[in-house]
């Protein structure tokens, strides 16, 4: 059983993280979970574990001044649903995992670093292009979530890394969609989620895209497949959908239940689309 | 390892020295006795163990007592006696909101978090406030409703 810590400062976090590896501990809505032991006993880890919850550095959800958004790692999903500054689709999955304790106790940092096939905000963060930026002793680095999260449970994270926040570029989407899929309303895992989103300019689809959650073992942002709609007239996008869908369908590697997994993401891109083609008012697409 | 943790239960101030991952859940009803606070699931899904921690909702089973230096943590042992508590308590009785009792403390706790935020829901803000807590008698009209009279009964002590 590895020793616990429970640092007052970043600076403090990060030796500690540098020193002894120990691995941060915040909202405990994975971590307490996967290592509980039962009634009346503390769960063991068999690494050494700081619980960072009181690290005033990580909180907070700032807009900056070239119109990005900043999330702190410390931020539950609870104040990211109710922040008028965090971007639509990053709202939609926040206000949709677990139920109301959850959202108060778990956070992004947590979301992302546990880097679960069926972790909710990674979705929509990726499909916004964010960065995540990783800070230790050694200084800061930023980079896409896309390529910090490498599995299902895997990422990039260095030994002596902590994840500090995350960023989220500027954007305007003409059209949005974002639907998750579980077996109820609240405390639902995600079967399955989508979200999209499209910039159309006098019938030109300047940007087009689409992640899929749950339908591998990573959030699924297929570029290639992107790329067959993106520069596309609307009124081409009969032309062009099978093709697309087929492309999207070549890239999602749902492990279980695939018919379904697929079938039911071919509907969604598809009337995300056919919406859009069908002349749509701009806005959400529901 | 031991770590002294300081925060506040109900108003009153406590100090924990011990394994800083010990469950808040643990602390709550074995140290404090406050055995209001009921274990289910033990794994913050059905909501049993909710308390209120800095005056959010948050369930107690998989909260290590190491993150909650500094904080206030109410439980139903602590609201009972107020006047949003009584409330509460008496609108469940008056509404036969209770059959084996086991998930009340819980339901009481998430009504008193939803009501200070939001005096006048609807009755899908109610079903959404307690959707974190698992009642396996009642089929959940009966506490939905009890919720209700809390609020007509209540009416500006929640404002």
């Amino acid at each position: 059983m590895g020793m616990t810590y429970i640092p007052s400062t970043l600076s403090e976090a990060l030796h500690l993280r540098a020193e002894t590896g120990a691995r941060p501990l915040a909202g405990g809505t994975d971590m307490m979970v996967q290592s509980k032991r039962g009634i009346g006993l503390a769960p063991e880890f068999p690494y050494p574990v700081m619980i960072i919850s009181g690290l005033e550095e990580l909180r907070g959800i700032t807009k900056h001044e070239d119109g990005s958004v900043e999330i702190g790692a410390l931020a539950s999903p609870a104040e990211i649903a109710a922040s008028d500054i965090v971007p639509w689709h990053v709202r939609m999955a926040a206000a949709g995992m677990g139920a109301v304790a959850l959202r108060n106790s778990a956070t992004i940092g947590g979301n992302i670093g546990n880097a679960s096939p069926k972790g909710d905000l990674p979705q929509p963060l990726i499909l916004l292009d964010a960065d995540v930026i990783l800070v230790s002793l050694r200084g800061e680095t930023k980079m896409k979530l896309d390529d910090f999260i490498l599995g299902s449970k895997k990422t990039a994270l260095k030994d002596d890394e902590i994840i500090r926040s995350v960023i989220i570029p500027p954007h305007e989407f003409t059209y949005s969609f974002y639907r998750k899929i579980g077996m109820r309303r609240a405390n639902a895992i995600s079967k399955l989620s989508l979200s999209a989103a499209a910039v159309v300019r006098d019938g030109e689809i300047l940007d087009f895209r689409a992640a899929s959650g749950a339908s591998g073992p990573k959030v699924i942002r297929s570029y290639s497949a992107e790329a067959i709609i993106r520069g596309r007239r609307v009124e081409d996008i009969p032309e062009v959908l099978d093709g697309f869908l087929e492309a999207w369908n070549a890239a999602i590697s749902p492990h279980a239940m695939p018919q379904y997994r697929r079938n039911t993401t071919r509907r969604m891109l598809s009337h995300f689309l056919s919406s859009i083609h069908d002349g749509a008012e701009a806005g959400i697409i529901s | 390892m031991v770590s002294r943790i300081e925060f506040s239960v109900n108003g009153r101030k406590t100090v924990f020295s011990g394994n800083p991952l010990t469950r808040l859940i643990d602390v709550l009803r074995e140290d404090l006795s406050l055995t209001g606070v009921k274990e289910g699931c033990g794994e913050g899904e059905c909501g049993a163990c909710s308390v209120i921690k800095d005056g959010r909702l948050v369930t107690s089973c998989i909260i290590p007592v190491g993150a909650v230096n500094g904080s206030e943590i109410l439980t139903i042992e602590g609201i009972r006696d107020t006047d949003k508590g009584r409330c509460l308590v008496d609108a469940f009785a008056e509404g036969g909101a209770v059959q084996c009792g086991f998930c009340i403390p819980g339901m009481v706790m998430a009504a008193y978090a939803l009501l200070s935020s939001n005096p006048n829901p609807s009755e899908e803000d109610i079903r959404r406030g307690i959707s974190g807590n698992i009642c396996r008698c009642t089929g959940y009209d009966l506490i939905v409703e009890s919720i209700k009279l809390a609020v007509r009964k209540g009416g500006d002590l929640w404002a």
